[in-house]
This record gives structure tokens, C-alpha cells and sequence, in this order.
């Protein structure tokens, strides 16, 4: 009996949580359903302290900074990809290649997060790399092939059955035919126009030919809009081949965002991109171009069909630039302010490997860019990955996060020059 | 569904058999070799991203047909034709030396229990995902997205095998995240070569 009243009050509490949470969703959005969930209402916590934290602290000796910084350990997050920091900042989201989705809490405010659980746990996620957040407080996932969003999810992340809605149905963000697994890592952000900007990578090397006009159709190798209750879907970017980062500036309100080039034209090209978009529709080259100028062999000679946008900035061949932020804080010195902090993932298939590094790109007063290192020293002499950055994020006390996907780890980085 | 698989199977062994082994392969060359595969599949076949497969300790066979295939264009893949590219006979039978070397362990995860295993699949790649048959990889400790996006390669016709493609072809998304599910929760090691 006593069981059968305790499992009535959850019932119940849980029915009022999932009203709660769902306030505010626009009205032609569904909820996801009960008979799409794996049943599993605990939580998996990944321990924070012990051996496997001090091998991280061990390599973080070894990264430089520029005089002032410096870089701890924040919290062990397996697989870590892209954060998403609450408005609150009470909760920082990190998504994965796998299908899990992380919380982080910091509930002490020491500056190291104190506990590392996965979210909603009875959801089946695939892909679940781009979190992000909009001013209001929705968590948006875009995963593989679905988009999805929860309403407060920073304060309803404490329940294992969070409700969740479709923005996009699993199926509706591509054709199912076309899923990859590498080049299916999304990122998502709000836009200043209150629309959600979403990248979708195009599975190939070098997109085919006989692809293109689906492709085109879709936004895939583009960067696709939409507003926030799933209407209005618009390709905004043409001619990306896998962008893995981008942001807005916080001035201009201009989309920023980095490219991963093509693959097996030599260790030195064709560079790497962080492109600067000024108004929707613009094309920035692939496939007839495979990074900056150079083109690729696969279209060779062909007449370009299209106007091409050049990057704002040609990064190092295959350094595999990734996720990016423009730093908006107080803690770091002044020339900071607007700056844009990316993460190099690092080469794979260069004979000497680039990368593993934060870099700072300054825009001056004409728009011109310049990128240069920031935080280095995870690829040691040998050519090994101590760790691999992938995502750069800000928090509210403008320190900012680094997530690392190969050690499993989030970095903080902070300055204490004054 | 069984008699589907045993006249798969049969199909298997006579590939086996028409394939000519003309290059013997050095693991210690393949080691050398391995430095470009290190970064995604780590030295010693210990995966480090969850995109790429694990392949310390699988059949030498079935690495050589994948990196044939993949160099000749019948598999596809963003990364691996790229670096497929330009291997020579020598150098795909060094690296299947090295990799085939190291020893697999899997170990069922808690709450796996053998009966549950996934009938259709154990024949080859046995219940904890460690190979039965010389040209079927090991599944054990792959990631879910890993196993879901291979099968449904299969089902789709962007990768083909006379055994997977037939069987992947019945399978809904549903069984198909079952499957993977399982092989997933398997805890897999890679024990180093002497």
C-alpha cells in the first residue's frame, strides 16, 4: 500500500512537472510521445574526482596560455561536443557523437562543476551533438535527423522524464537516405532575429554531382533557418561542406561560422575557413571549391554556377576547425571584447598533425580578421592527442568553457592578470 | 529467417575460399603504417572517436576486404576513401598483420545475459560480438550510432555484403537500435600484442 501511494504521488508529481514544462510551446508543436522512450528513469553520474581527473590535470600542465590565463579542469564529460550554457547558468548542456546528452551544475560556485549527469534519460537520443539555448530558456537538441526542444529545461534537468517536443520530427531534417554518421554532428543557435539556425554537413568528401539539386533543396552542405515553432524552414547559407561552429556577432548581428575543407588534396591544402555571411541566400563554394580558393579536382575546370563568398579567414589545411564563440564577457582584458575564441579539433590525415588549440581571431574596425593561437599544447612532439577541443562556450562570470571530445573533459579558461 | 542464414553462411565460405591471399603481411611494418590510422582508431585498434569502428583483434580478412573495398571504391566514406586511396596490396596486408594481432576482449555488460543476444546476428558475430567467422567484423563495445548507421547502409544499398544485405533489408529502425543497443553495452578491451 505504502508503495502503491508513493508511486501515486510521483505520478502525480510528474503529471504536474510535464504541464509545467510544457507552458509557453507553441500550440502546433507535439510533444514527444510516451512510447518513443527507453523507460529508463535513472540518472547515470560520472564520477568527477579520482585517477582518470588527475591524468586530465597532468596534460593541462603542459597548455600554454598568453600571460594571465589560465586553464583547469571544469568537469569529466565522456564524449564532450557542443555546450549550450543556460541563461540562468545554472546548467551547462553538452552534447555528444553518441547518444547521450550531459548536464553540468556547478551548485557550490567554486568554478568546478560538482556533478555530471546525463539528461533526460528516458529519451533516445541519436547524434545529439548541438545544444542550444534561446534567451527565453528552451533547450533546443538538433541531433542527426530530429530537432528537439524542451521548455525550462534548466530547471526541470533534475527530472529523468523531462518533457520534450518536436521542432523537427526524427526524419524531417533530412532524408533518411542521406544520414552519415561523420558529417551528421549539428550545431544550433538563436539568431538575433529570434530564429534558429541550424548547420546541416553534407556526408561526402567532395559532394557529387547527381546530388546537388537534392542537396540544394534541403540545405545540406548549407546551414538551414527556421522559427522556433518549426515554420518558415529556409536554406540561409549555400556552398558549406561541414560547419561545425557558428555564432552571431554580437554587434552586427552577422552569422560567423567555421568549415571543415576537403580531404585528400595534400598536407598544406586546401585551407581551412571561418566564414563571415552577411545577408541569407550567399554561397561560400563547395563543392567547386575545397577551401578558400583551391579547387577541387572533382570539379576542375568547371565553370562556377554560382557567386562565391571567400572566407573571412584561411585557417591551417586540415587543422579541422570547429566550434566557436564571440567573447562577450568582462573578466577578459579589454581587446578580448568581441573577439571570436574557436577550437582546432586537429588533423587526421596530415603527415605532420596541426591543431589541438584554442584560437582568438581579433576583427578590426574595417571587418578584417585575423586568427592566431590562444591555448595550445594538447598535441605533443610525437604527434599524439593529449586532447582534441571542440567547442568553446562563455559563462556568466566571463571565464570561458573548452570541451574536449578524445579525454572526455571541459576546460575552463580565466584570467587573473589584474 | 534460419534457413536464409545458413544459405547466407554458405555463401560466405565459398567467398572465402575464391579469395587469393598473394601478399603475406608484417606486423611490424603495419605498425609503422598504423601511425596514420592512430588518430581515429588508435595504435593498437582501440577506437578514440565514437565514429570510427574499433579493429584491434579483428580478422585479418575482414580488414583486407574493407580497405580493398574502400580503396577501390565498392564502400564509401568521407574519411576512409581518402586514405584508402593509396595503399598497395603490401601495405593493406601489413596493417590487417598489425591489427588482426592484438587480442579482443569482451566482456557482456551487467544485466546482459546471453539468452537475450540478438538471434540474427550471433551465428557471426556471436553473442558478445566477438567474431565467429573470418570475414565478419567485431561488434562488441562499437557505439549505437557506429552499428545503426552501418545496418542501415546495408538496408539502403550504400554498403553491400551478400550475408548483411538481405538481412538488413527486413530490418525496421527500431530492431535495428536493438541491435546496436546490445552489441554496444558489451565492454570492449583491446589487449596489446607481445
Amino acid at each position: 500500500m505504502k508503495h502503491l501511494l508513493s508511486s501515486i504521488a510521483t505520478l502525480a508529481l510528474t503529471a504536474g512537472l510535464a504541464q509545467g514544462q510544457a507552458a509557453n510551446v507553441p500550440d502546433n508543436l507535439d510533444k514527444l510521445s510516451n512510447f518513443q522512450t527507453t523507460g529508463v528513469t535513472e540518472f547515470t553520474f560520472i564520477e568527477q574526482g579520482g585517477d582518470y581527473a588527475e591524468g586530465i590535470k597532468a596534460s593541462l600542465d603542459k597548455v600554454t596560455l598568453p600571460d594571465g590565463f589560465k586553464i583547469e579542469l571544469y568537469a569529466v564529460v565522456p564524449d564532450a561536443r557542443h555546450m549550450a550554457v543556460g541563461p540562468q547558468g545554472i546548467v551547462t548542456f553538452v552534447g555528444t557523437r553518441k547518444d547521450k546528452v550531459w548536464s553540468v551544475t556547478d551548485r557550490n560556485k567554486d568554478r568546478v562543476a560538482d556533478e555530471v549527469k546525463d539528461f533526460a534519460p528516458s529519451l533516445q537520443f541519436s547524434i545529439p551533438n548541438g545544444p542550444c539555448f534561446s534567451p527565453d530558456g528552451f533547450l533546443y537538441i538538433a541531433e542527426q535527423n530530429r530537432v528537439l526542444l524542451f521548455p525550462a529545461a534548466e530547471f526541470f534537468y533534475e527530472s529523468p522524464d523531462v518533457a520534450a517536443f518536436n521542432l523537427v520530427a526524427k526524419g524531417d531534417l533530412i532524408p533518411e537516405d542521406e544520414e552519415s554518421f561523420n558529417h551528421t554532428a549539428r550545431v544550433c543557435d538563436i539568431g538575433p532575429d529570434g530564429k534558429i539556425y541550424i548547420s546541416l554537413g553534407q556526408p561526402f568528401n567532395v559532394a557529387p554531382k547527381d546530388k546537388l539539386e537534392k542537396y540544394k533543396k534541403w540545405g545540406i552542405g548549407g546551414i538551414i533557418r527556421m522559427n522556433t515553432d518549426g515554420t518558415g524552414r529556409e536554406v540561409y547559407t549555400h556552398g558549406v561542406r561541414n560547419s561545425v561552429g557558428q555564432d552571431f556577432h554580437p554587434e552586427t548581428g552577422e552569422l560567423w561560422w567555421t568549415d571543415n575543407q576537403v580531404d585528400g588534396m595534400g598536407d598544406d591544402i586546401p585551407p581551412g575557413e571561418l566564414n563571415r555571411q552577411t545577408e541569407m541566400g550567399q554561397h561560400f563554394g563547395h563543392p567547386w571549391f575545397g577551401g578558400g580558393d583551391v579547387r577541387t579536382n572533382e570539379y576542375k575546370g568547371e565553370e562556377v554556377p554560382v557567386d562565391v563568398v571567400m572566407p573571412a579567414v584561411e585557417t591551417i589545411a586540415h587543422a579541422a576547425d570547429l566550434g566557436m564563440a564571440f567573447y562577450t564577457g568582462n573578466m577578459f582584458p579589454d581587446h578580448y571584447k568581441n573577439a571570436i575564441f574557436s577550437a582546432q579539433h586537429g588533423s587526421w590525415n596530415r603527415t605532420d598533425p596541426v591543431g589541438a588549440r584554442v584560437m582568438v581571431t581579433h576583427i578590426d574596425d574595417e571587418g578584417n580578421a585575423t586568427m592566431e593561437p590562444f591555448a595550445e599544447g594538447w598535441l605533443t612532439e610525437d604527434g599524439e592527442y593529449l586532447g582534441r577541443p571542440v567547442d568553446v562556450a562563455q559563462l556568466r562570470d566571463g571565464s570561458i568553457l573548452v570541451s574536449d571530445d578524445l579525454a572526455g573533459a571541459l576546460y575552463r579558461i580565466s584570467y587573473e592578470g589584474n | 529467417m534460419r534457413q536464409m542464414m545458413l544459405l547466407a553462411l554458405g555463401g560466405v565460405f565459398l567467398a572465402q575460399m575464391s579469395y587469393a591471399q598473394d601478399v603475406t603481411g608484417d606486423p611490424q611494418a603495419g605498425r609503422k603504417l598504423a601511425m596514420q590510422c592512430r588518430t581515429c582508431h588508435g595504435i593498437e585498434g582501440h577506437a578514440k572517436m565514437p565514429i570510427v569502428p574499433h579493429i584491434g583483434g579483428e580478422n585479418p580478412a575482414y580488414i583486407e576486404h574493407q580497405l580493398t573495398a574502400f580503396r577501390d571504391g565498392q564502400r564509401v566514406h568521407e574519411m576512409m576513401s581518402v586514405v584508402a586511396r593509396s595503399l598497395s596490396d603490401q601495405a593493406i596486408a601489413d596493417l590487417a598483420a598489425w591489427y588482426s594481432a592484438q587480442e579482443p576482449v569482451a566482456t557482456l555488460g551487467p544485466g546482459q545475459d546471453p539468452a537475450n543476444a540478438p538471434e540474427a546476428c550471433i551465428a557471426c558475430h556471436g553473442a558478445d560480438g566477438i567474431a565467429q567467422i573470418e570475414d565478419a567484423p567485431n561488434l562488441a563495445g562499437e557505439t549505437v550510432m557506429y552499428i545503426d548507421t552501418q545496418l542501415k547502409a546495408f538496408r539502403t544499398g550504400k554498403r553491400t555484403h551478400e550475408v548483411m544485405s538481405p538481412i538488413a533489408a527486413e530490418m525496421t529502425n527500431d530492431e535495428i537500435r536493438a541491435v546496436a543497443e546490445w552489441y554496444s553495452s558489451v565492454r570492449f578491451e583491446v589487449k596489446p600484442a607481445q
